[in-house]
C-alpha cells in the first residue's frame, strides 16, 4: 500500500505493484497508457511547466529586488531627508546614547522662493522646529512639563506630563515652534527632548495669485499650481524662481475682478493679462480664491481656477476664430456679406436676439462687429468642417493649453468624426465648444501681434539674468541687454522716459511715443513697429498683412461695435465680447445665465497686452438695463482695468494723437467692392444653409443607397 | 467497508515517527526565521514593545506551527478525502460574509467564528490549491486534451472568485484566479486550451474596470500619478516611498525608523510591515527577507519536482503560488509598483486569517513533500 508505506527513501526501489490501490481504481486501463515513452513525455512537459513556473518567480523576485534597490539606494526619495535632519546644535552630552548621529547642521532653507518678475517674493520657506521626546531618557516626566510650560504657553501641561511617562521612544511635544522659541527650550537643559528641524512655507501675499502658486501640503510639497508643476526645480535649485508675474498689476486686476463681481453678484469670474509678443502671463486672476497660506482648508470652488481648469464656451469671441480663419484661407474678404437671416435646423434656429435691426446681408467687419450668429454660422459654411477643423487644431483649440500649471485641463470639442453641418455652424459662432479662457487668449493674440501663435508661459522671460531685471523695475517687457545697464536706471522714472520719446515720435510714425517701451526704444531705428518688442516666438498662423486687417477689425468692435463701453480714451482697445448662456443640469441652456466675457487687445495700433475679463452667471444691474451680456458688464471692467494697469504696465494714453491713430486703425463697416472681384453675398452665396443642407441629405441618401444596393448585391450573390 | 476501514486504522507509532523525520526541517528552519523577523519587525512596529502585535502574533505563530506538523503528517488520501468538505465550507463561508458580514474599510471581508475575526477569503485560497489538486490528480494527465475534463475544475475556480469580487476584494479575486490558472497550465492542459482562454482578457479587463468601485477605480488612478492626491489616497504610496527612500543602503537602526515610529507610516504593522523594514534595515535587511522569502518560495517549488504524483506536485505548486502571490503583490504594493490592495506580507504583517492559513498550507506542502514517493498512475507507466 503505497499510502501507508514508510516514506524511506524509496525513490529508488522498484514501486510497480500488481494490486491496484485506491489511486488507479479508474476503469480498464487503456493500450496507450501502458506505453512508458508516453508518460514519460507528459511528465517531462509536466516537470519543464514546473520549471518554468518557477523561474519566472525567480526573475519576478529579481525584478523586485531591483525595484528595492532603486527605491531605497540608487533613487531613494528624496527630500524627506532634511524633515527629519535634526535641529539640535552640536551638543553630543544631550545625545548620551548617540541616537542623533550625523546631521547636526543648523537650519536652513531647502525650498527656493518665488519671487514676481520684479523680484517681489509670493512664497518663501522659513525654518520651523517640531519639539518631541524620548521618554525613556526623561528623568522626571512632571518636572519637564512644567518647564516646557515656561516657554509654550498653549501647552496643555498635564497631558504632557502624561504622555512623558509613557513608555515610548518618541513623543511629540508641540509643532511648528519658531527659533526663538526652540533656543529658549535648548536653554531648559532638560535631557531627552529634541527637535526636528523643518521649514514652513508663506505665501506673504495670501490670496494674490493664489491660483497661480497653488500650495504645499504639510511635507511642503507642491500640490498645486507653479508649486507643483516646478516641484522638483524649487527642491533642487534654490535661486528664487522668477514668474512673469507682476504682482501690481496682479492686485488690481484682482481689486476690480472682486468690484465687478460684487457689483454684477456674478458667482465667479477670471481675468488674464498678457503679453502678446512673449506669452507671458502678466496677472491671472479666478474668483472667488482663496488664502495660499490655508490651501487645504480652501473650499473646491475656490481653489478652481477658472482662467485654466474652466471650459467656457466662447461665445462670439470665437468668430473672431471664424472670421480670421475665412480670412486666411483666402474664402472670404472684408467686402464680402454674409446673409444675417435666421437658419433652421432641424428643431434649432439659429437667429440674433436683436435681428430686426440688422441688415439681411452684413459685410465682414459689420458681421463681427454686430456679432451676428447666423452670418459667422455662413462663414463656417463657407469654410467648411474639414478646414474648420484643421484651423482649429492649428491653434491649439483641441489640446491642453500650454502653460506651467498642472490644473490645465483638456478643451471639450464635439467628436471629429461628427462634425456636421450644425456643429460648423454652432461652432462658428463659439457654441458647442468649450475652452479655457486662456486658450481664446492665446488665439486672439496670434491675431494681433503680426500673425504668431505664441506659448503663453508663467516664467519671466530672462530668468537669470538678475541685474537687468531688477533695474527693469516696471518695464515688464524684458528690456534687450544690448541697451545697456544706463537705460535701466532710467526706466525708474516714466515721465523723463515719455518725455525723451516724444522726440521720436516725429520720426515713429505709427507707434505712438507712449507705448513705445520706455527704456529700450530710444534707438527709434525702425519706424513700422516698436524696434525694442521682442519678437514673437511661435508658429505662424496668419500672414502680417492679415494679422494688420484683424486688429483694425478689433478695433472696430470697441469704436462702433459691441463693446463701445470698453473704451479708455488714448489706449486704442480693440477686443470681441462673447456672452453664451450656461447650460443647465438638464443640458439646455440656461435663458438669462450667461458666461459673459470680453477679450481686448491694448494698445491696439502696436499691441502689447492681451486683457480678458469673465463675469460667470452675473445679474443685471439697473445701469445695464436688464442686460446682462457682455458688453454690459465684461466689457466695461476691462476698460476700468486697462486704465488701471495701462500706466504700471509702462503705457500712457496718448490723447494728443488719437484722432491720428483712430484714422489709420478705421475701416469702414461696409468696405467697398474692389474693382474685378465679384464679392459673396446676395446670389452668390455658396454656403448657403439651404444649398449645405440639401448636399449634406444628398451625400446621406446617397451613401444609404450605395449601401442599400450593396446589400442587395451581397443578398443576390449569396442566393445565387 | 473496507476503504473505511484502510483509512482511519490508526497507524503504528513508529511510523508515524518515521514521516516526522521525513518533513523537511531546513524549510520548517526556513520558516520559523521568517516569523523571527516578523516578531522584530513588529516589535518595531509596536514602538519597540511586545504589546500589541509581536507578542500575539507569536502565539498565533506557535499554534500554526503545530498544525502546520499535524497537516504535515497527513496521508494524501485522507487530504484528499478532505478537500471536499473544506472547498464546500469556503464556499460556505465567502457566501456567509457576502450576507452578514463584518465591513472593514470599506467592504465586507470579515466574519466573526465564535469570536475571531476571520477573513474566508485567505481560506478560501487554500481550498481551492487543495480541490483542484484533488480533482486534477483524478484525471490522468495524458487525457487533459479532452476539453470536458476542465469544465468542473474551471468552475471550482470561478466561483470563489466571483464570490470574493463581491465582497468586493479585487486583489484577492485576481490571485485566486492567478493560482487556479497556474494549476491548470501546470496540470498539463493543452496550449491552444490556454491561447483560447487568455484571448478575451483585454476585453474582459475593459469590462472589469468598467464595473470596478469608485474606489478602485480611484485606486488605479492614484497609483499612475499618486502625487495628484498626496493627502489622500496617494498618502501611503508617498510615505511608503519616503520611508524605503530614507533607509537607504543600511537602514536608520533598528527602533529608529522615523518615518515608521512617528506614526508616518499607516498600517506599519500589516500591509506596509515592509516598508518599516526597508527603513530601519535599508537595502541591506529588506533584501534578506526578500532572499528568504524567495527561498521559501524556491524550496516549494523544488518540492513540487520531487514528487511523484500529481496530487503532491500540484499541491505544492498551488501553494507555491499562493506564497509567491502574497509576497509579489505585497512588495510591489508598498514599492508603488501596483496600486494599492490590502495583501498582507505573509509570516511577517500582523494578522491571524494569513498567518494561519499560510501556515496550513505550508502543512500541506510539507505533506506533499513527506508523501512524495507513492508514485501516481502516470509515473508507473514511465517506468522510472
Amino acid at each position: 500500500m503505497a499510502g501507508n508505506r514508510p516514506p524511506h527513501n524509496d525513490r529508488t526501489r522498484p514501486t510497480r505493484s500488481p494490486t491496484g490501490n485506491g489511486q488507479d481504481r479508474g476503469g480498464p486501463v487503456r493500450q496507450e497508457d501502458r506505453s512508458p515513452k508516453r508518460a514519460r513525455a507528459s511528465l517531462d512537459q509536466m516537470h519543464t511547466r514546473l520549471l518554468g513556473v518557477g523561474l519566472g518567480f525567480f526573475g519576478l523576485f529579481g525584478a523586485v529586488a531591483l525595484k528595492l534597490a532603486f527605491a531605497t539606494v540608487i533613487m531613494p526619495m528624496e527630500p524627506e531627508k532634511r524633515q527629519i535632519a535634526s535641529q539640535v546644535p552640536d551638543i553630543p552630552k544631550s545625545d548620551p546614547k548617540g541616537q542623533l548621529t550625523g546631521d547636526f547642521a543648523l537650519p536652513d532653507i531647502h525650498r527656493a522662493t518665488i519671487i514676481d518678475r520684479n523680484g517681489q517674493t509670493l512664497a518663501l520657506s522659513l525654518p520651523v522646529a517640531q519639539v518631541y521626546a524620548n521618554p525613556m531618557e526623561l528623568i522626571d516626566p512632571a518636572e519637564a512639563a512644567r518647564k516646557l510650560k515656561t516657554v509654550l504657553p498653549d501647552l496643555d501641561e498635564a497631558e504632557t506630563a502624561r504622555r512623558l511617562s509613557l513608555r515610548k521612544q518618541f513623543v511629540y511635544i508641540a509643532r511648528d515652534i519658531s527659533p526663538v522659541q526652540e533656543i529658549a527650550i535648548n536653554n531648559l537643559g532638560i535631557p531627552g527632548i529634541y527637535f526636528e528641524a523643518s521649514e514652513r512655507r508663506h505665501y506673504p501675499l495670501g490670496r494674490t495669485a493664489a491660483h497661480i502658486l497653488g500650495g504645499v501640503d504639510i511635507d511642503d510639497h507642491g500640490i498645486a499650481g507653479v508649486e507643483r508643476h516646478f516641484n522638483t526645480r524649487l527642491n533642487t535649485d534654490r535661486t528664487p524662481l522668477r514668474l512673469s508675474l507682476d504682482v501690481r498689476v496682479q492686485a488690481v486686476t484682482r481689486d476690480v475682478l472682486q468690484t465687478a463681481k460684487d457689483e454684477f453678484q456674478a458667482i465667479g469670474a477670471a481675468a488674464i493679462v498678457m503679453d502678446v509678443n512673449t506669452g507671458e502671463i502678466i496677472a491671472m486672476v479666478s474668483l472667488p480664491d482663496y488664502d495660499a497660506n490655508a490651501f487645504g482648508k480652501a473650499p473646491a470652488d475656490s481653489r478652481f481656477n477658472r482662467a485654466v481648469t474652466g471650459m467656457y464656451e466662447p461665445g462670439s469671441t470665437f468668430k473672431l476664430q471664424t472670421a480670421a480663419m475665412a480670412i486666411q484661407y483666402g474664402i472670404a474678404h472684408i467686402w464680402d456679406r454674409f446673409s444675417t437671416i435666421p437658419i433652421h435646423i432641424g428643431r434649432f434656429t439659429i437667429s440674433d436676439i436683436k435681428s430686426d435691426h440688422f441688415a439681411p446681408w452684413l459685410a465682414l467687419p459689420d458681421v463681427l462687429a454686430k456679432s451676428s450668429n447666423p452670418a459667422a454660422a455662413h462663414i463656417a459654411l463657407d469654410v467648411g468642417a474639414k478646414k474648420q477643423q484643421d484651423w482649429l487644431r492649428l491653434m491649439g483649440f483641441f489640446d491642453r493649453v500650454p502653460i506651467e500649471l498642472p490644473e490645465a485641463s483638456r478643451p471639450i470639442v464635439p467628436s471629429l468624426r461628427n462634425w456636421g453641418l450644425s456643429t460648423v455652424m454652432t461652432v462658428g459662432f463659439g457654441h458647442g465648444v468649450a475652452e479655457p479662457p486662456l486658450s481664446i487668449v492665446r488665439g486672439t493674440a496670434a491675431f494681433v501681434n503680426g500673425g504668431i501663435l505664441i506659448k503663453p508661459t508663467l516664467l519671466a522671460r530672462i530668468q537669470d539674468d538678475n541685474s537687468a531685471q531688477e533695474a527693469d523695475g516696471a518695464n515688464p517687457d524684458g528690456t534687450n541687454t544690448e541697451t545697456g545697464p544706463g537705460s535701466g536706471i532710467g526706466q525708474g522714472m516714466k515721465d523723463g522716459a515719455t518725455g525723451s520719446a516724444g522726440k521720436i515720435d516725429a520720426s515713429g510714425a505709427v507707434v505712438p511715443t507712449a507705448f513705445r517701451p520706455s527704456g529700450g526704444s530710444a534707438t527709434g531705428s525702425a519706424p513700422s513697429a516698436s524696434p525694442a518688442l521682442p519678437r514673437p516666438e511661435g508658429i505662424r498662423v496668419v500672414s502680417e498683412e492679415n494679422s494688420a486687417l484683424l486688429r483694425k477689425m478689433l478695433r472696430l468692435d470697441v469704436t462702433q461695435g459691441t463693446a463701445r463701453s470698453a473704451e479708455v480714451p488714448g489706449y486704442f482697445v480693440g477686443g470681441k465680447t462673447g456672452t453664451a448662456e450656461k447650460v443647465g443640469p438638464n443640458g439646455r441652456y440656461l435663458k438669462h445665465v450667461n458666461i459673459s466675457a470680453f477679450t481686448s487687445i491694448f494698445p491696439m495700433n502696436a499691441p502689447r497686452y492681451a486683457v480678458y475679463v469673465m463675469l460667470d452667471s452675473p445679474h443685471p444691474t439697473p445701469k445695464t438695463h436688464g442686460f446682462v451680456t457682455s458688453g454690459w458688464n465684461a466689457a466695461p471692467t476691462t476698460g476700468k482695468l486697462i486704465a488701471r494697469i495701462g500706466p504700471m504696465l509702462g503705457l500712457f494714453p496718448d490723447i494728443k494723437n488719437a484722432a491720428r491713430i483712430d484714422a489709420e486703425m478705421a475701416i469702414p463697416l461696409e468696405p467697398g467692392i474692389p474693382p474685378g472681384r465679384r464679392a459673396l453675398g446676395p446670389g452668390n452665396d455658396p454656403g448657403d444653409p439651404r444649398i449645405a443642407a440639401r448636399r449634406e441629405k444628398a451625400e446621406k441618401a446617397a451613401s444609404k443607397a450605395a449601401e442599400k444596393a450593396a446589400r442587395a448585391a451581397r443578398r443576390h450573390s449569396e442566393r445565387g | 467497508m473496507k476503504w473505511q476501514k484502510r483509512l482511519w486504522r490508526p497507524e503504528p507509532s513508529f511510523r508515524l515517527l518515521g514521516k516526522l523525520l521525513q518533513i523537511n526541517w531546513f524549510y520548517v528552519l526556513l520558516i520559523c526565521v521568517l516569523a523571527g523577523v516578523g516578531y522584530l519587525a513588529l516589535y518595531s512596529a509596536g514602538g519597540g514593545a511586545a504589546r500589541p502585535f509581536a507578542r500575539p502574533q507569536m502565539v498565533r505563530f506557535a499554534f500554526g506551527l503545530v498544525m502546520m506538523i499535524v497537516v504535515a503528517l497527513t496521508s494524501p488520501r485522507l487530504l484528499r478525502l478532505l478537500s471536499i468538505p473544506v472547498y464546500l465550507a469556503a464556499i460556505t463561508l465567502l457566501t456567509l460574509v457576502l450576507r452578514m458580514g463584518h465591513v472593514g474599510k470599506g467592504a465586507e471581508r470579515w466574519i466573526n467564528l465564535a469570536g475571531i475575526q476571520f477573513q474566508p477569503s485567505e481560506f478560501a485560497k487554500i481550498a481551492l490549491v487543495l480541490a483542484l489538486a484533488s480533482w486534477f490528480h483524478r484525471i490522468d494527465i495524458r487525457r487533459m486534451g479532452n476539453p470536458l475534463r476542465l469544465v468542473a475544475p474551471a468552475l471550482l475556480t470561478l466561483l470563489p472568485v466571483v464570490l470574493v469580487l463581491k465582497e468586493p476584494n479585487l486583489g484577492t479575486a485576481v490571485i485566486i484566479g492567478v493560482i487556479g490558472a497556474s494549476m491548470f497550465f501546470a496540470a498539463g492542459m493543452r496550449l491552444w486550451q490556454i491561447l483560447i482562454l487568455v484571448a478575451p482578457i483585454p476585453f474582459l479587463g475593459k469590462f472589469v474596470y468598467a464595473h470596478l468601485h469608485d474606489y478602485q477605480k480611484a485606486r488605479i488612478d492614484t497609483f499612475l500619478h499618486p502625487e495628484h492626491d498626496p493627502l489622500g489616497a496617494g498618502y501611503n504610496i508617498i510615505q511608503s516611498k519616503i520611508a524605503l527612500g530614507s533607509g537607504g543602503m543600511w537602514g536608520e537602526g533598528y527602533l529608529r525608523g522615523t518615518q515608521g515610529q512617528l506614526n508616518f507610516l499607516p498600517e506599519k504593522q500589516t500591509d506596509f510591515i515592509f516598508t518599516m523594514i526597508g527603513e530601519e534595515w535599508g537595502y541591506v535587511g529588506a533584501i534578506s527577507v526578500i532572499g528568504l522569502l524567495s527561498l521559501l518560495v524556491i524550496g516549494g517549488m523544488l518540492m513540487a519536482l520531487r514528487s511523484r504524483n500529481q496530487f503532491g506536485r500540484l499541491l505544492a505548486l498551488g501553494i507555491s503560488v499562493d506564497f509567491f502571490l502574497y509576497c509579489a503583490v505585497n512588495l510591489s504594493m508598498v514599492m508603488g509598483v501596483i496600486p494599492v490592495g490590502g495583501v498582507p506580507l505573509p509570516l511577517i504583517s500582523y494578522g491571524g486569517s494569513a498567518m494561519l492559513t499560510m501556515m496550513f498550507g505550508f502543512g500541506l506542502l510539507l505533506s506533499a513533500w513527506v508523501h512524495r514517493n507513492e508514485p501516481d498512475r502516470v509515473e508507473r507507466a514511465s517506468g522510472r
